[in-house]
Formats: structure tokens, C-alpha cells, sequence
């Protein structure tokens, strides 16, 4: 066969077809990814689930920040605010005030503001961790296991069967006591680990393994799918035929074209890890209290259903809502990244 | 004992439980508490008792240490040679009385040795007599060790006349092995019907220890499976297990026709049966109980109502029962740890320790009152802890920060504290203390632990720096308090340390201090010497009192003569509470 010029010519972002929509007349024609973005800025749920979404990015980022400074206070026991049983905060609302703007928490009197914001850093920075370590071993394994076929294919297959099959909840709660501990006591004395030995980050650190450790097959298998159809076409097999190595063809001549797949993955994920998370700490498993985390905040407001409504909702609504508009943002990439696919 | 979270010991009993009964709502001439609603029931029906989410370690009499399960099992199932009365009054709620024996037992010697006769018209279950052997039979099983776990066998050990080996251990070691038998017979006699118990020294108290723990209660040695009896049950009381006892479940009892009201003059056995529920969580039982739906009118518990309830206590009526219990919770300094093995780091953390915090946390003044010593107020010689009677409770964090000054561990003062936890109310409670802590200058790391938490706070190498204990007298006596807690002759060995988890040792002069105030049979003089005992304790920081349990129960509409006797500890007292049909 011979080759012609333009195939030898690098291919990329361009080898996609023309999405509809695309003008042809207009010469300059635009990326894949910059139509992607036209598509998603159309979908004004998608623009306000964004805007949303990036404001409790913002709050988990500034939280730590505000507790250092001061501003926001988690931890201070104000009990002097509390009814003599110490369970419900005096004044309205579950006590809110200038001063406690969502009110205290019962018990203890602790500003619920404070620790709402700080749990969004703690729940937000474990699912953000999580899939971003989630999505490589997928994708990784991903196009190994479909760029090379063969034994490697297989191996990966099973194992992605092998994971699926496994009771993960139950690991999870089994696990969690020993591998906490020898996360804080054994690994942390690896040098540059020490940090690990915080029992909020070495629970932290395990909830986030094991969400990517059984999280990436589905990332795997359809990536793999992708790169089956990928590792056909011309340009894949031009590369090849000049003697691309595998490293050039993996991230130059595959990656690139499944990047879609990946970030709608990504997106679609975080809030499922969202709500995993506090599903976990609310089975008591990863950060323990004091330290807030959405989860641990919950599993202490379903008690006070009637005795402080206030205190049992705020929780469940800024966790819905965090999860809510992560997922809607998820599902407008996918809508713009991925127009073929219908719901 | 360990109330709820976890066991030790049972305590048992308070004397003067004083209880307050605040019945709400309602009328003001409120039913003492004693006398729930309908003060004679009929029989017939039945009535549930929830387990809640403790389960039962134990049905086997020797192995039970926990204050719940030795009440429940001795209105129900068991008997032994005496028992108390069901009585709210303090003083008669805690003599014992006859109840398989014909009198509450002879002495001599003034307490050397106890002889009893057992009835002769009283049976097991299956029909057989009960016999002097039976009960020689049960006592020995507590010398099993490797097999009987769990039990209070430290009094046999410490008063029983079986000489002590080069271990510190009774030569006798239990009916399986049968070494040392001989020792064991001669300590223990059987002539007929008559049974007598030799003393290495004077036990005034040796009937009240009977009938308030299970451990001398008679066993059947043709039956006996050693540890695969634990939740086998023998009855010689009005019901019987039907069935098997399913942990996490539970069990029904039926009456035992085999059991006669004409020998038993303190259980009444009302309901034809009783139906045992474990596994629910607290929330789930009080939901049932406060709306007063379908089962729940048939129910008692011994779970504390949650906090969160508290506000809908009007909505129960006169169902609501509040009773202070004979327990006190504190907190210990690890003595083994590098920081409380200085003094003054142990002063400065009783100076800090803001026990109002960590009582508003668990409920306020209606769950909880302060306390200033380990020993409940409610048993007789008690005296403050003039050690910590001056600390206000909140704490004083000023003069703890220049107490903490004179410690000699590293500047911040990082502490790990290990508490019974995993529940949203202990939690707060924890992390009021450690907000008080420090602010005095500590840094504390909280070290929740759920079923893990007596396993790893007995061992006496454990790395926590200070550790949550609760516990209740035995018997009306201190001497069921101080040294099962701080003796350490008795309680530290090379893997465990028994009830002393802080690793405290007192030393030569604390043990001279304990026998001589265990020796003293005028309960005044006594009642001194362990104030003497405690005061040291205080001086040493051995433990920090945090507060003294108030209970607050509810309990269904349908159930009759409810009480909350001084004889069962405050818990309710199944042997006189019926349902109406």
C-alpha cells in the first residue's frame, strides 16, 4: 500500500468527524473540545449546576483557610448557647444567630456553619482523590488491555471480574479497624509518609483506596471498548507502521481521542464518590468526629428528627445538593461530550 | 461494670438508689416508682424485655459480670441459696433473704465459715432435686479459669480457704481439670443437705456477694458442656429457655412447670411468657416505646432513653421513670505512659478535665450528676475525694496550665485518649473533654473504639494515654469498689490488667491500706480507712470522677407493677412486673 502525504500527518483531535452543528462554510472549523464547550454552555441547567458546583469547590478550598484565620470555628464547644439538657440550642431555628448563621449543633454547641464548610474540604477533597486515582488505573488499564489484546486483554478482564465480584461494602467495614491502623503506624514510618500518621488522613487515605480499588472497572471496560474501535483506524495503524513506539502510541495516538469518555467518567464519578463517602462515615467507617465529614454530620442528625428539625435537615440538604449539582454537571459533559448517546 | 458499654462488672448495687422519680406530665401525685401503674397484675400474657444493641455475653451463672443480665437472670431463671427481695427500700432491697436455702446461712466464726441448707422441695427444670452438690458443683467452676471466663471468681480467690500456688492462683483449678481437687473439697462440704464454705478470713458480707452476682449459684455437672454452655440455661426458676438463646436475636421464656410458687417467695411470675429481644438500637426501642405502638405496650428495657428523646418525655406520661443509678463514670492516666508517669502531668490533666462539658454533651442534668469520687454516693461510707471535691466542674484550666508547666513531657502535651465510642453522643462527650484538655496546654487525639474497646484497653501495654471507665459497687460495700478497681495484686498480670486499666500500682503501702480496711468490721471505722484508701487514690490520680448515671426508662402501657428496685439496681425488676391481657 502507499502511503499518501496526508496520512502521515499527525493526527489528533482533528480525526474526529464533524459534529452536527459545525458549519461547513466557516473554514477555520473548530476542536472537538471547543464544540463540546458550545454544546455545554447551550444547557443552561448544566451552566448554573456548574457555577454551583464550583461555589462548594470554593467553599472546601477556603474552609481550612478560614479556620486557620479564625473566621470559621469547628471545633469550640458553646454549650452556654444549649438548653439545660444540652440538647437543643436555644432561640429559633436550632439557634441560629449573626454570629452561628445555620445554628449550632446540639450537644455540643459547635457552630454548624463551621463544620458544614470544613466537611465539604474533608468529603470533597476524599472523592476529588479518589477519582482522579480511580480514572488512571482505569484508563490505564483500559488501553493496555484493548490496545494489546491477547494475554494482556484476558488478564485484565478477569481481574475486572474478579473485582466486581467482590463484596465491597463488607471488605470495607471489615478491613477498616486493622488497615487504619497499620495505614497510621506502619506505612507512615515509609520516609516523606509521616504525615500519615494523623488518623484523619491515614482514614482518609484508606477510604479513598478502596473506593479506587473496586471503582475502576467500569472505567476500564469501556475505555477498552473505545480503544478497540481506536486501534483499527488508519492513523493508529500508520503510526505503527513507521514504528511508533508504545509509549508514542498510547499517549499521542490513543489518548488523546478518548478524552470524552474520560472526562464524562470523570464528572459522573465525583459525585458518586460524594456520596459514597458519607455513606461510609456514616457506617462509621474512614474520619471519625470530631473531625466533621459530610457522613459523620449525618449520622449524628438523624437522631434529632424532632428534638432540633433544624439540625437534622441542613445536613441531608447540603449533601444532596453537593451531590445534585455534581451530578447534573456530569450529565451535561456527557450530553456535550458524547451527543450520540441518548438517556 | 460497666453499665452499657461494656462490662465489667456488674455492679450491683446501691444501696440507696435514691430515685427520683419524675414522672411527667401529668398529674403531681405521681406513682412512687415502685408502684408503676397497676400495682397487683394478673397473670398471664407477654411481656418483652429489648436487649437493645449490648447483647448478652453470658446466660451461664458463673461467667455473668454484667449488672442487666445477673438481675434478669435472677427473676427469671436462676436462684440461688439466698437472693433480695424485690424492694425499693435501700436497706431491704439489699438483705438478702432465703430463697433455696431455709435461712440466709450460719456463721460461727463471725464470717469464717458459711454453712446453708438447701431445701428439699426444690427442682431443676428436667425434675431433678436440686442438691448440696449442685451448688459445690457451681462454685467450683469458677476455679476453671481457662474455661469460665468472664466471671467475678476474684472473690473465691481472694476469700475461699484453696491455698495459692507459686502463680498467685488458687491451686484448685476447676472441675475439668480436677487439679488441686482435694484442696477444693476441703474448702467446700456437703453433709445432706447442708452446704459450708470455708473462709480464708472473715467475709461478713459472703451472703450479700451470693445474692448479688451468680457465680455461686448451683450448676448441674452432668450437663456441663464447659464453654459451650455459655448460653445454655439450667432453670431452677418459675421460666425456662425455650428453645435456644440466638445471639443478636435472642430467646423466649416459658414457665417452668418443674418451678413451684410455694418455695419462692419473691418471684411473683406473672407473664406466662417472656420474650427477649436484642439488636435493636436505642433510638429504634424508645420510637417504639414513646409512641406506645402495638408490642411496646408489653415492653421494658434497661437502655437509657437517648438524649434526643428527652423533649418528648411528656408525650409518655406517667411510662416515664428516672432512677440515679449506682454507677460512677471517670477517666484514668495510663500510669504506663511515657507522659502520666510524672505526677504533676496526671494533676494537671484532673485540673483540666471539664466534667460539666462532658455532661451536657451526654444529656445535662437529666442523664447525669457530677461526681467527685469512684465510689457511688449511694453506698454507705461513701465520703468525696477531697482530691477533687475543690476542682469546680468545668475544670480549671488556669491552674492546670501552670501545673502542666511542672510536667516533664515535651511541650505541647500530645496525649491519645481511647474511649468506648462510635456513637454521636460519646463522640461530643469525648470531644468536650479534649476541648478542655486543650485549652490547658494538652493536645489530645481522639481514639474511638467500638467492640475492640476492653480488649485493647486491658492489655498494659496499650499506648493510650488516658482511658473512660464506669463502674458500680457490687454489693453495698467499697470494698467491691476500690480494689477490684486499683488493687493491683489482684487485678495486674503479664497480659492483662483486670479491671485496673490505667496500670495503677499503689504499692506496699496502698495494699496495706486496702487489707486493713477490708479487715475492719465496724462499718464506720471501716468507711474511714477506705476514705483514707480513696483520698490516696485522689493524691495519685489514679482516676478522674466524672459523673454518676441517671437512668431514664420508659416502659409500655400494658405493664403492671413496674419498679425499679434498689434490688435489681434501678434496672426494672422483672420478678414483680406483669402485662394485662
Amino acid at each position: 500500500m502507499t502511503l499518501t502525504a496526508s496520512n502521515l500527518e499527525p493526527h489528533g483531535d482533528e480525526e474526529l468527524t464533524a459534529p452536527e452543528g459545525a458549519v461547513p462554510s466557516v473554514a477555520a472549523g473548530r476542536s472537538p473540545m471547543q464544540l463540546a464547550v458550545r454544546r455545554f454552555r447551550a444547557d443552561k441547567l448544566s451552566v448554573i449546576a456548574l457555577a454551583i458546583s464550583a461555589v462548594f469547590v470554593l467553599c472546601a478550598i477556603a474552609a481550612p483557610i478560614l479556620v486557620a484565620a479564625g473566621v470559621l470555628d469547628p471545633y469550640t464547644f458553646n454549650q452556654d448557647l444549649l438548653a439545660d439538657d444540652g440538647v437543643k440550642p436555644l432561640g429559633a431555628l436550632g439557634g441560629i444567630s449573626w454570629d452561628h448563621p445555620l445554628g449550632l449543633e446540639p450537644g455540643t454547641g459547635r457552630d454548624l456553619l463551621s463544620r458544614l464548610m470544613l466537611a465539604m474540604t474533608w468529603s470533597l477533597g476524599i472523592a476529588l482523590t479518589g477519582t482522579v486515582i480511580t480514572v488512571i488505573i482505569g484508563v490505564a488499564l483500559g488501553i493496555i488491555s484493548g490496545f494489546s489484546g491477547g494475554l494482556a486483554d484476558a488478564t485484565v478482564g478477569r481481574f475486572i471480574d474478579l473485582t466486581l465480584s467482590f463484596p465491597q461494602t463488607m471488605m470495607l467495614l471489615a478491613l477498616s479497624a486493622p488497615a487504619v491502623y497499620m495505614i497510621q503506624n506502619s506505612i507512615s514510618d515509609a520516609p516523606g509518609l509521616g504525615f500519615l500518621s494523623d488518623r484523619d488522613l491515614a482514614s482518609g487515605l484508606y477510604v479513598i483506596i478502596i473506593l479506587a480499588a473496586f471503582g475502576w472497572p467500569p472505567v476500564a471496560r469501556v475505555l477498552r471498548g473505545q480503544v478497540l474501535s481506536i486501534r483499527e483506524r488508519e492513523f493508529v495503524e500508520a503510526a505503527k507502521l513507521i514504528g511508533a513506539n508504545k509509549r508514542r502510541l498510547y499517549f499521542k495516538e490513543v489518548l488523546p481521542n478518548v478524552w470524552a469518555p474520560i472526562l464524562v467518567y470523570f464528572t459522573l464519578l465525583v459525585p458518586a464518590y460524594i456520596s459514597a463517602e458519607a455513606a461510609f462515615s456514616f457506617l462509621g467507617v474512614g474520619i471519625k468526629p470530631p473531625t466533621p465529614t459530610l457522613g459523620n454530620i449525618l449520622a449524628d442528625s438523624v437522631n434529632y428528627t424532632t428534638a432540633d428539625p433544624m439540625f437534622f435537615f441542613l445536613p441531608g440538604i447540603v449533601l444532596v445538593l453537593t451531590v445534585v449539582f455534581f451530578n447534573l454537571v456530569g450529565d451535561g459533559a456527557r450530553d456535550a461530550l458524547d451527543p450520540k448517546t441518548h438517556r | 461494670m460497666a453499665i452499657t458499654k461494656k462490662p465489667l462488672v456488674a455492679m450491683a448495687a446501691a444501696a440507696a438508689l435514691a430515685m427520683s422519680l419524675a414522672a411527667c406530665g401529668g398529674s403531681d401525685d405521681e406513682p412512687s416508682s415502685n408502684s408503676g401503674n397497676n400495682a397487683e397484675g394478673a397473670k398471664g400474657g407477654t411481656a418483652i424485655f429489648f436487649n437493645g444493641p449490648r447483647f448478652t455475653e453470658h446466660w451461664d451463672p458463673q461467667r455473668m459480670y454484667i449488672g442487666r443480665d445477673l438481675n434478669n437472670a435472677g427473676r427469671l431463671v436462676y436462684r440461688s441459696l439466698v437472693a433480695f427481695p424485690a424492694s425499693n427500700d435501700p436497706t431491704e432491697g439489699t438483705t438478702p433473704v432465703p430463697d433455696l436455702a431455709t435461712d440466709t446461712g450460719t456463721t460461727d466464726d463471725g464470717g469464717k465459715t458459711w454453712s446453708f441448707t438447701v431445701r428439699d422441695d426444690v427442682k431443676w427444670e428436667d425434675g431433678e432435686a436440686i442438691t448440696c452438690e449442685d451448688f459445690k458443683y457451681g462454685a467450683s467452676r469458677n476455679f476453671a479459669t481457662d474455661v469460665i471466663i468472664g466471671g467475678p471468681a476474684n472473690y473465691l480467690f481472694t476469700y475461699l480457704d484453696v491455698p495459692t500456688g507459686a502463680d498467685g492462683l488458687p491451686t484448685y483449678k476447676g472441675p475439668y481439670k480436677k487439679t488441686g481437687q482435694a484442696d477444693f473439697d476441703k474448702a467446700v462440704t456437703c453433709d445432706g443437705q447442708t452446704i459450708t464454705y470455708h473462709m480464708k478470713k472473715a467475709w461478713p458480707d459472703f451472703p450479700q456477694s451470693m445474692a448479688s452476682l451468680r457465680y455461686l449459684d448451683p450448676y448441674r455437672a452432668d450437663l456441663d458442656k464447659g464453654d459451650a454452655s455459655n448460653f445454655q440455661i439450667i432453670s431452677n426458676g418459675p421460666y425456662k429457655l425455650e428453645g435456644k438463646w440466638t445471639e443478636g436475636t435472642g430467646g423466649t421464656f416459658v414457665r417452668n412447670e418443674n418451678w413451684s410458687e410455694d418455695t419462692d417467695t419473691i418471684r411473683k411470675a406473672l407473664p406466662d411468657e417472656w420474650e427477649f429481644r436484642e439488636g435493636d438500637e436505642d433510638e429504634a426501642i424508645y420510637e417504639q416505646l414513646i409512641a406506645d405502638s402495638d408490642d411496646a405496650q408489653y415492653a421494658v428495657t434497661e437502655r437509657r432513653m437517648p438524649p434526643t428523646f428527652y423533649d418528648r418525655i411528656p408525650e409518655a406520661e406517667d411510662r416515664y421513670t428516672q432512677v440515679e443509678s449506682p454507677y460512677v463514670d471517670y477517666v484514668l492516666p495510663n500510669f504506663n505512659s511515657p507522659v502520666f508517669k510524672d505526677p504533676a502531668c496526671r494533676e494537671a490533666l484532673a485540673l483540666a478535665t471539664d466534667k460539666a462539658a462532658w455532661i451536657k454533651a451526654g444529656g445535662g442534668d437529666k442523664a447525669f450528676k457530677p461526681a467527685y469520687s469512684v465510689v457511688n454516693p449511694s453506698v454507705p461510707g461513701y465520703t468525696e475525694n477531697p482530691a477533687f471535691a475543690d476542682i469546680p466542674d468545668e475544670g480549671d484550666q488556669d491552674a492546670a496550665k501552670a501545673k502542666l508547666a511542672e510536667c516533664s513531657a515535651p511541650k505541647p502535651v500530645k496525649i491519645k485518649f481511647t474511649y468506648s465510642g462510635g456513637t454521636p453522643t460519646s463522640d461530643k462527650q469525648a470531644a468536650a473533654l479534649k476541648e478542655a484538655w486543650d485549652a490547658a496546654g494538652f493536645e489530645t487525639q481522639l481514639d474511638p473504639l467500638a467492640d475492640t474497646y476492653y480488649a485493647v484497653i486491658q492489655k498494659p501495654d496499650a499506648d493510650f494515654d488516658v482511658t473512660w471507665g464506669g463502674w458500680g459497687a457490687d454489693w453495698p460495700s467499697i470494698g467491691t469498689v476500690i480494689p477490684p478497681l486499683f488493687d493491683s495484686r489482684i487485678n495486674l498480670t503479664g497480659d492483662s490488667n483486670g479491671n485496673d486499666y490505667g496500670n495503677y500500682k499503689g504499692g506496699p503501702e496502698v495494699d496495706k491500706a486496702i487489707d486493713e480496711a477490708y479487715a475492719e468490721t465496724d462499718l464506720d471505722a471501716a468507711a474511714k480507712k477506705w476514705a483514707g484508701v480513696d483520698a490516696k487514690l485522689g493524691e495519685d490520680v489514679a482516676y478522674i470522677p466524672l459523673e454518676i448515671t441517671i437512668f431514664n426508662f420508659l416502659h409500655g402501657s400494658k405493664v403492671t407493677g413496674y419498679s425499679n428496685n434498689v434490688s435489681t439496681n434501678g434496672y426494672a425488676d422483672l420478678a414483680v412486673i406483669g402485662v394485662e391481657s
